[in-house]
């Protein structure tokens, strides 16, 4: 496992390859326009943060990339083909791992199932079949137990979990698959700040390993030390789009969102 | 033809009684009663036992249906329904819980009325109620045929302007539509869905009464089959609308007919069935239901 | 035991065909589908197994076996026409289809024998066989619950849009409930008309909903195990609670109602609690507090992994 010490942000932005675009993703719900006119690209192994107050429609946008709402116009791309008629669930298979802004953890399965879960979609039939007469953890879930730190906790049920220990088991889940993008909605909420620093620890190790990773928080000091880029919403509309620390001087950004956000989190 | 069609209206306004109630509990609290049946035919059989002790009228009986049916349904409520409701993880798992505890609740009345009846029809022959029917020329209408479309009617249009106008009414439809918004205005849950269940439950003893005067005798069982029937004529009309239900009562019961009439009848019981199953696929919500997302 | 096992005929047989019926619902509810078509497909079962042993004279292993694949067939074609519905709508729906096929048998004219039913349907088929074919079932729907494919089934239940990011394809593994639920139906349906030799329309109803409900609510809707418990339960209780005597019937409303209010888990749920708080009890006490496995435990934990035997999941 690596342990170099993460870059600070990001300085090269732009010039390498987008594993997944969209262009002009628009969700309308009714006459509310949730995400209205949104270019975003997620390039080989960087993360690219989304940041907006709350309902500025960051949500919505990860669940229209991950096909879970349907777009009202725009394209997405995935390694440059259009996958905007493709079913989510064949997302998953293409290398798309998400979590959700609540925890959503299976009740009735162990911390150790809930996990495997993430992996079974890699699970070849004969593999499946052996594992009905023998417990057997694949390497995929072994890597991403170790990574998540949660190898004393694999035999608790998520009812016995602490909020922030229930998010890492989502994002040990969505590890798993072996994804090659990686979308976290709001994965530090509710955590307190030792266990912020070591999410936002994990996510510079796996970018550095080459995991291509969408990001969506709240907690700028976190964004900026974290992201490669920023993207900055509002209303559903983009207001600014760059390096972390450009973005969350623009005014625009300071005035839609920041504020008193941004001097709180400069006092930490 | 002219007694068909009273036939078919006199049935509809049976089959209206019994769903209004259903279709109120369902449309604004969120309960689908599947006891309701049981209810319905547990207070017409409590009016039977009262009457082969003592030769009521009418007017008691009916007092009597209403009051029984009431009682049930708050109380079935109280035991089950509440219960359920509070201890429910979500929405979704309390609605399955709800209508198997339903299914569970219903079958108490029914062994009991069973056991007491030998599973016989009951019927008020020993009231001082005489049913009787008046030839108007071109039709012949009973008293008790008259007394039950005015109690259809009349109920249905009392609730409608209840549910529009009435304050409780509009708290009521509030609930149904956003909880969380009507509690948060105020709005004591509780006591408005014992009140809903009250007023469901009497509408089915009434049903039960009038039914039990207008066939004659009704047996232990025809709660369940009154219970389809009630709701294939909500899903047709739509969830919580009495507009709705009254339409789709009155189409149910002239559709039946008309089978009956014009055929052996013997594929009578399945257009209930068959109803409730082509609007669910074509039209979930009903002819004059909320548009509410259903789908997954 | 033989003795017993003769004078107990009808019992034993109840109960197995009782299981059958059962997972007919219990499959779809594990996988979060509220399907009643496991009942209807219990009547396209028995009339076919009657219709082709008295008309054909066929082994009963095609009887049955035919009214399996119709149901199957049956169930997919229902599966697709009801994809859109879900929860109590698609209750409502399911009950209408069985409710449905009980009245066409009543009007099948001479193919159904009208209201009185099918007589004569004598075959070949024993008890043995009978058991055999639950127990077959019954190690099949086991191995489906275990493993990959149970924990795929779980998240189809309890969170689809979370199960359809895991890359699981929501709807076809609800057809499949549809396509499994309609083949153990008509395999109960088909195996209770050979055994008894007559089907008649009274067979099938609204009452027959409530027999299998009953049994998966109070034995546990989560596993083919609460089917077991809850058919065993309801096949016995007759002869165990004889000084219930005509109140049988009432002890079941209150037991379904009870469970349906306090245990929505069943009897198997009760186990299960137990058996996990007896388990927590015997483990040395684990830190299930957040900062536990925060940085520089990471070498620690494979121990747990080293030795899967010890992993439940």
């Amino acid at each position: 496992m690596t342990t170099v010490e993460p870059r600070g942000g990001a300085t090269e932005a732009g010039g390498r390859a987008a594993v997944l675009r969209t262009e002009d993703v628009a969700v309308h719900f009714g006459g509310i326009k949730a995400v209205d006119g949104i270019d975003l690209a997620l390039e080989q192994g960087r993360i690219l943060g989304i940041l907006g107050p709350n309902g500025s429609g960051k949500s919505t946008l990860l669940a229209a990339i991950t096909r879970l709402v349907p777009l009202t116009r725009g394209r997405l791309l995935l390694d440059g083909e259009d996958y905007g008629r493709t079913p989510p669930s064949r997302l998953a298979h293409r290398g798309i791992a998400r979590t959700f802004q609540t925890v959503r953890l299976l009740p009735e399965l162990t911390v150790l199932g809930n996990i495997q879960l993430g992996a079974d979609l890699r699970r070849s039939r004969s593999e499946r079949l052996r594992e009905l007469v023998r417990r057997d953890v694949p390497a995929a879930v072994r890597e991403a137990v170790e990574r998540t730190g949660l190898g004393d906790l694999l035999d608790l049920f998520p009812g016995e979990l602490s909020y922030g220990t229930a998010r890492r088991v989502e994002i040990a889940r969505a590890l798993a698959s072996r994804p090659r993008v990686l979308m976290l909605d709001e994965p530090t909420a509710g955590m307190n700040q030792p266990e912020r620093l070591e999410v936002a620890g994990l996510l510079r190790r796996l970018r550095d390993e080459g995991l291509t990773q969408l990001l969506v928080e709240h907690d700028v000091q976190m964004m900026v030390d974290t992201c490669d880029r920023l993207l900055a919403m509002n209303q559903g509309l983009p207001i600014a789009e760059g390096a972390p620390a450009d973005v969350v001087r623009d005014p625009a950004v300071q005035e839609a969102y920041l504020g008193k956000r941004w001097n709180r989190a400069g006092d930490r | 033809m002219a007694q068909d069609v009273l036939n078919a209206l006199t049935l509809g306004s049976l089959y209206l009684l019994f769903a209004l109630g259903m279709s109120l509990a369902w449309g604004t609290i969120g309960i689908l009663n599947f006891a309701h049946g049981s209810i319905f035919m547990f207070a017409a059989f409590t009016a039977h036992l009262l009457v082969q002790e003592v030769a009521l009228p009418m007017v008691a009986l009916i007092a009597v249906g209403v009051a029984a049916g009431a009682l049930l349904s708050v109380l079935v409520q109280l035991l089950v329904f509440e219960p359920i409701q509070r201890r429910a993880k979500d929405k979704h798992k309390a609605e399955l819980q709800i209508l198997i505890g339903g299914i569970g609740v219903a079958i108490v009345p029914l062994a009991i009325a069973q056991y007491l009846t030998r599973s016989v029809p009951f019927g008020y022959s020993a009231g001082r109620f005489q049913v009787n029917s008046y030839d108007l020329g071109f039709v012949r209408v009973s008293n008790v045929q008259v007394i039950t479309l005015a109690a259809a009617f009349g109920l249905a249009a009392l609730i409608g302007w209840w549910l529009k106008a009435a304050r409780p009414g509009l708290a009521l439809r509030g609930i149904g539509v956003d909880a969380e918004v009507a509690s948060m205005m105020g709005v004591d849950r509780r006591r408005l869905a014992l009140l809903t269940m009250a007023v469901a439950g009497a509408l089915a003893g009434l049903a039960g009464v009038l039914l039990t005067y207008y066939l004659g005798s009704i047996a232990p069982e025809t709660g369940d089959a009154f219970l389809l029937k009630a709701f294939a004529a909500i899903i047709l009309g739509g969830v919580g609308s009495i507009a709705g239900v009254t339409i789709g009562a009155l189409f149910l019961a002239g559709v039946e007919t008309l089978v009956l009439v014009t055929t052996s009848g013997a594929w009578a019981p399945a257009i209930a069935f068959g109803v409730l199953f082509l609007m669910l696929l074509v039209r979930p919500n009903g002819l004059l239901g909320r548009q509410e997302v259903r789908r997954t | 035991m033989s003795q017993w096992f003769v004078s107990h005929l009808i019992l034993i047989q109840g109960t197995f065909i009782s299981l059958l019926l059962a997972l007919s619902i219990q499959v779809p509810l594990r996988a979060g589908v509220f399907s009643f078509a496991g009942i209807g497909s219990y009547a396209l079962g028995a009339y076919t197994a009657a219709i082709l042993t008295i008309r054909l004279q066929v082994a009963p292993v095609i009887a049955i076996g035919a009214g399996v694949l119709l149901a199957a067939v049956v169930g997919y074609l229902l599966a697709l026409l009801v994809a859109r519905l879900s929860g109590l709508y698609l209750g409502m729906a399911t009950i209408a289809f069985a409710l449905f096929l009980g009245v066409a048998a009543t009007n099948g004219g001479e193919l159904t024998g009208g209201p009185t039913g099918l007589f004569g349907a004598i075959s070949t088929l024993t008890t043995a066989h009978v058991i055999a074919v639950t127990l077959v079932v019954v190690l099949l729907l086991a191995a489906g619950e275990r493993g990959a494919y149970g924990r795929r089934v779980d998240a189809v239940r309890e969170d689809p849009q979370l199960a359809v990011t895991l890359g699981i394809d929501v709807n076809r593994v609800r057809r499949r409930v549809f396509v499994v639920s309609g083949a153990l139906g008509a395999t109960a349906g088909g195996m209770y008309t050979l055994l008894r030799t007559t089907v008649s329309p009274e067979t099938i109803g609204f009452h027959l909903v409530v027999t299998a409900l009953t049994m998966i609510i109070v034995g546990g809707s989560l596993s083919w195990a609460g089917a077991a418990i809850g058919a065993l339960i309801f096949t016995w209780l007759p002869t165990v609670l004889q000084f219930v005597g005509e109140w049988q019937l009432l002890v079941y409303g209150l037991l379904v109602t009870a469970a349906a209010v306090y245990v929505p888990g069943g009897i198997l749920g009760l186990l299960q609690s137990g058996w996990r708080r007896y388990q927590r009890s015997r483990r040395p006490a684990v830190r299930p507090g957040a900062a536990a496995a925060a940085a520089g435990e990471h070498e620690a934990p494979l121990a747990t992994l080293g030795t899967p035997g010890e992993v439940r999941s």
